[in-house]
């Protein structure tokens, strides 16, 4: 008699349990939430984690329940227990190649629509408070895998005015019309009036003053300065009066000369 | 279309030319192979800058813009600029990518069957000149606050100077004609007498449904920004949901649809109550005014002090909060404001007050509310309304390209005025139709009327702007011109734009136009500042210049000896002369041997004395960031104006008076206080249709889409359209997000998806739809009552229902 009850008791048991999963199953496939769409762009390794930099520079979203036994810890993964002294030091001195300029450069390009566009964001965003954004930004940080860039003005406090994510998480969205603006380039280096010279700053300094956003600690390497010691940046190089669009006389004026008599 | 090289372009190429034929000589005489000279390679490479005024919205900004290689390569917000002080917002840094979407339209193109086959310029001319020859009185003109002056300028010389048809009308009508009559009523005279200077001096902002934070957004940042650098700024936002405006300010009072309407009437009454209203500044400088409903007119009837005390007293701040449904204490709050003399108050409104069946009323009050407590005329006290459209105030409130209106605030009813237009368009006595002409809603509404059932428009011509998406209830005044068995064949559609859109879908003859730095052009914004640039870029294909088109339609009528294209000496109405030669601007490679912009604007400037709206000769403004009228001349300099109708700072301000309303409608130099009663909207949600709908707009989209859903940067951060619901509305109907709803009104229906606290956070009870996206067209179901004397429809206000589509 209680056996009877007891397998009855399982068998409903049973039933419960595969009824609940299948139904969690099926709604868990048709749940609204879009997947996390990966720009089209080849991935750019970056120089210093080997990560690809569009994983570098986004938020890693959390591992989901299904995911838990086979996951990584991706962070970790790459560490480079080696490289750490020095990418923590922020005063040691920096050795770029060319190419990593390069690199860092079509990094730079991935989220610009040319050289001197405000960035989009490359994360999710809360959609009506800026304090989030300058709680990180603010200052910037950087770890092995990830790079928080530092606002590279003065603090506004409207930043999405200007700052868009590029690409939204609320909407599935692949097809857009096409454009074939093809934005101003980045240049690799600014004018120098002889070799060892300072170089001239070859882009506007207008939103970009602090030059240390994107040249100090929390910049990509390649375009890091190598002499992150010194902190008065001006003082050895000059930005340009017309990048900058300062207002100055059109023609400046100059003393005659001397006169000779013949 | 070497025609227009600009000079500088034509010495890089010669130089480019040079210096690869230098190259490729040398490289024959030595047989080496010579790398390419330096030279040839400095025409792409460098930048030229210029400026220009960003060619979205109101706010004016002006940008620097990075041409390279004859394309736009960069922006940059321009420092000496004192609108934005350098600042843009994400549409205005992305605004050159505007010109190279993939699809721009680059041959004129005319319906044939189904489709459309490609004709030329000449054909396309030819076609319109019969339309209008054939029937005058039967075309209208649909133009747009974002056509430049001289644009509106010729196309309103042409209409009411040449055919003698006042069937002219603008986009402007949807956005900003409440803000229009609001000034009118109260000061006699139209725009705002504050400026964006009051942003950087005010104590308190009050927002009166308005999100500067995405639609104006250099304006707010101006405020905000304040805070950062250490200055007390209190704002506060009156508002039907929740926005990113919302999350910067100190309060939210939170309204139901018109509760404006009460919230103003309540301030004015605690005003009174208190004894807190500015006695002298009212004794001395202000009348006071009610509707006339036996006699109803822009201009009512005069009441006394008694009697608008007696009128506001019902509303109580209880009262007004069952109204309203914003707390007492809050209208309270409100009334203490504005009874302190010692703080500034700027008020900021845009669509909100103007899209509302009594717009003309709540922007009357709101007026009403700053002269009642004399906040006005001193830096940071100013009523202030926005544009949404680069000139919507340059080009249709100025140049009046309304079809009531003739340029410099004149109208076509009143005899003195049409005789000085006459006048300077050399016209022949009489040729103005004293008739005004059909405004939007009628213009639409008779075009979408078969013509045997008294439908007498039978061709618009569209110019820069996008009806069949922004116009409200298109199932009415739109959609029908492409319904099979609406009996509309001969009605005849042309639009000139720059991409297809909602409206070239169903247009017979679409016209390429070329757009911002493709062409000169002049505007005027929000505060009275008139704006100029040049030319940097050509425009792709066969795309020509709007006003070029306008001129051409008109010559080709002139040589086919229509009279009205002449003026009292038989010349053709757009003549200009070099060095005493005429010069044939109707030819494209001729069009810009002269700046025909500057020719026009010249001529226009004559019209702009009458209601001290002075504008300072073209060359000045070649040299500014834009001016503010009345721009005088004193000792040699152009001088521009910060605050209106203020003693020290307006030169028609006599002195000793220190406030003079000189356009007054009493022509007593006193401004009307205006008392209108609540009235509920024209459509409340009931058991059919129980939630109320509110249309608008979103930071990265610039009203209609066509442009900024090209630009990679904004379609991205936001690529389509959504319904906003709150999020316990969302859990009653059982909607997620991205869940697809079917919206359904009295005119129409829509399927879109659900964003529950999105962008915005509206309350229960009320859903919020954006109308960007042209394949999710929310105007399928706005309603199409219109304030009774601006003739504007109310898109913040109808009644819906919504169920989830599985």
């Amino acid at each position: 008699m209680s056996e009877v009850k007891t397998s009855r008791i399982a068998r409903f048991v049973a039933v419960a349990v595969i009824s609940v999963s299948v139904v969690g199953y099926f709604t868990g496939l048709h749940s609204p939430i879009p997947p996390r769409t990966v720009p089209e762009t080849a991935p750019v390794e970056n120089e210093e984690t080997g990560l690809a930099a569009n994983e570098a520079a986004s938020v890693i979203p959390a591992t989901s329940y299904s995911g838990m036994a086979n996951a990584t810890l991706k962070r970790h993964q790459h560490m480079q227990f080696t490289g750490l002294k020095s990418s923590t030091d922020p005063l040691a001195e920096i050795k770029i190649e060319s190419n990593d300029k390069l690199a860092a450069l079509q990094i730079r390009q991935q989220n610009r629509a040319y050289n001197g566009a405000p960035p989009t964001i490359p994360h999710p965003i809360d959609q009506r408070s800026d304090a989030a954004c300058i709680a990180c930004h603010g200052e910037g940080a950087r770890s092995v895998s990830l790079r928080i860039p530092r606002m590279s003005h003065a603090v506004l406090t409207n930043c999405t005015q200007c700052h868009v994510e590029n690409s939204p998480r609320h909407m599935m969205a692949t097809v857009f019309r096409e454009n074939v603006f093809s934005g101003m380039e980045a240049p690799t280096e600014g004018p120098r009036s002889f070799p060892g010279a300072p170089p001239q700053i070859p882009h506007s300094t207008w939103m970009r003053s602090d030059c240390m956003s994107c040249h100090g600690y929390s910049g990509l390497h390649g375009i890091r300065t190598t002499h992150p010691w010194r902190s008065n940046c001006t003082q050895c190089h000059a930005p340009s009066a017309t990048m900058d669009q300062t207002l100055l006389a059109e023609e400046p004026q100059f003393l005659p000369g001397p006169q000779l008599n013949e | 279309m070497n025609g227009d090289m600009t000079p500088a372009d034509a010495i890089q190429r010669r130089q480019f030319i040079k210096a690869t034929a230098m190259a490729a000589a040398t490289a024959v005489a030595g047989g080496t192979v010579s790398p390419l000279p330096i030279l040839a390679d400095e025409p792409k490479k460098r930048i030229e800058w210029d400026k220009a005024p960003c060619r979205f919205c109101g706010t004016g900004c002006h940008v620097q813009v990075g041409v390279q290689g004859g394309k736009v390569v960069a922006v940059a917000g321009d420092r000496n600029a004192e609108v934005n002080k350098g600042l843009l917002c994400v549409k205005g840094y992305h605004v050159g990518s505007a010109l190279y979407g993939k699809d721009r339209l680059t041959k004129p193109l005319l319906r044939d069957g189904d489709g459309y086959r490609e004709i030329s310029w000449d054909e396309a001319i030819k076609t319109i000149a019969d339309r209008i020859e054939a029937a005058p009185e039967r075309f209208a003109f649909y133009g747009s606050g974002q056509w430049t002056i001289p644009e509106g300028y010729a196309a309103q010389k042409f209409m009411k100077g040449g055919l003698s048809n006042n069937h002219i009308d603008p986009n402007a009508r949807l956005c900003m004609a409440s803000a229009v009559t609001g000034f009118l009523a109260t000061y006699g005279v139209d725009e705002p007498a504050g400026c964006y200077d009051d942003l950087d001096a005010c104590d308190v902002l009050i927002m009166w449904g308005n999100n500067p934070a995405e639609m104006h957004p250099v304006l707010f940042s101006r405020v905000v920004d304040r805070r950062s650098r250490g200055e007390k700024v209190t704002l506060i936002d009156i508002s039907t949901r929740r926005t990113r405006t919302t999350e910067a300010c100190q309060h939210y009072l939170e309204m139901k649809g018109h509760g404006d309407l009460a919230i103003a009437n309540g301030i004015a009454h605690l005003l009174i109550k208190n004894g807190t209203y500015d006695r002298r500044f009212v004794d001395s400088f202000c009348s006071f005014k009610a509707p006339d409903d036996e006699n109803p007119s822009l201009h009512g009837k005069a009441i006394s002090f008694e009697e608008y005390k007696k009128q506001l007293e019902p509303y109580t701040p209880e009262r007004v909060e069952e109204l309203s449904g914003v707390p007492a204490d809050q209208i309270r709050m409100l009334g203490d404001l504005f009874g302190n003399p010692a703080l500034k108050i700027t008020s900021l409104w845009c669509m909100g007050m103007n899209q509302h069946t009594r717009g003309t009323a709540i922007n009357s009050m709101v007026h009403g509310i700053h002269l009642l407590s004399g906040h006005f005329g001193t830096p940071g006290n100013a009523p202030t309304s926005l544009t949404g459209q680069p000139s919507a105030c340059g080009t249709v409130r100025e140049v009046g390209t309304l079809s009531h209106a003739l340029p410099g605030g004149r109208d076509v009813s009143d005899e003195k005025h049409r005789q000085q237009a006459e006048g300077f368009w050399n016209v022949p006595a009489g040729r103005i139709n004293p008739t005004p002409g059909y405004h939007t809603v009628k213009m639409w509404e008779s075009f979408c009327t078969p013509t045997s059932q008294g439908g007498n428009i039978g061709t618009i011509w569209v110019q820069v702007t996008n009806p069949g998406q922004t116009l409200p209830n298109l199932n009415k005044l739109f959609n029908p011109k492409g319904e099979d068995k609406a009996g509309l064949e001969d009605k005849f559609l042309i639009v000139s734009d720059v991409y297809p859109t909602a409206t070239t879908r169903l247009a017979d003859l679409i016209l390429p136009s070329a757009m911002w730095v493709e062409k000169n052009g002049v505007v005027g914004n929000s505060e009275r500042r008139t704006q100029q640039w040049f030319k940097l870029v050509d425009p792709p294909g066969d795309a020509r210049d709007d006003c070029w088109q306008t001129i051409a339609v008109a010559h080709e009528l002139f040589t086919r000896g229509v009279d009205g294209m002449k003026d009292r000496d038989g010349r053709f109405l757009f003549e200009v002369k070099d060095h005493d030669k005429p010069v044939p601007i109707w030819e494209w490679e001729h069009y810009y041997d002269v700046n025909v912009d500057e020719h026009l604007f010249e001529e226009y400037r004559q019209f702009s004395r009458l209601k001290h709206k002075d504008l300072a000769p073209y060359s000045e403004y070649v040299k500014a960031r834009g001016l503010r009228w009345p721009v005088v001349e004193r000792d040699g300099q152009w001088h521009e104006t910060h605050f209106r109708f203020s003693e020290g700072s307006d030169p028609y301000v006599e002195a000793g008076k220190e406030i003079q309303f000189y356009h007054s409608s009493t022509h007593d130099d006193r401004a009307q206080i205006w008392f209108h009663p609540w009235i509920a909207p024209a459509e409340v949600p009931d058991d059919e249709y129980p939630l109320m709908l509110c249309t608008g707009r979103v930071l990265e989209h610039w009203h209609s889409g066509s442009m900024t859903r090209r630009i990679p940067e904004l379609s991205r951060a936001m690529p389509g359209g959504y319904l906003e619901i709150n999020a316990d509305d969302a859990a009653d109907y059982g909607l997620r997000n991205g869940d697809k709803v079917k919206v359904e009104s009295r005119r129409g229906s829509l399927v879109i998806p659900v964003w529950i606290d999105g962008r915005g956070q509206p309350p229960r009870g009320s859903v919020f739809v954006p109308f960007f996206d042209e394949t999710m067209l929310v105007n399928d179901l706005t309603l199409d009552a219109i304030d009774p004397f601006s003739k504007q429809p109310d898109y913040k206000k109808s009644a819906v229902r919504i169920s989830k589509v599985s």
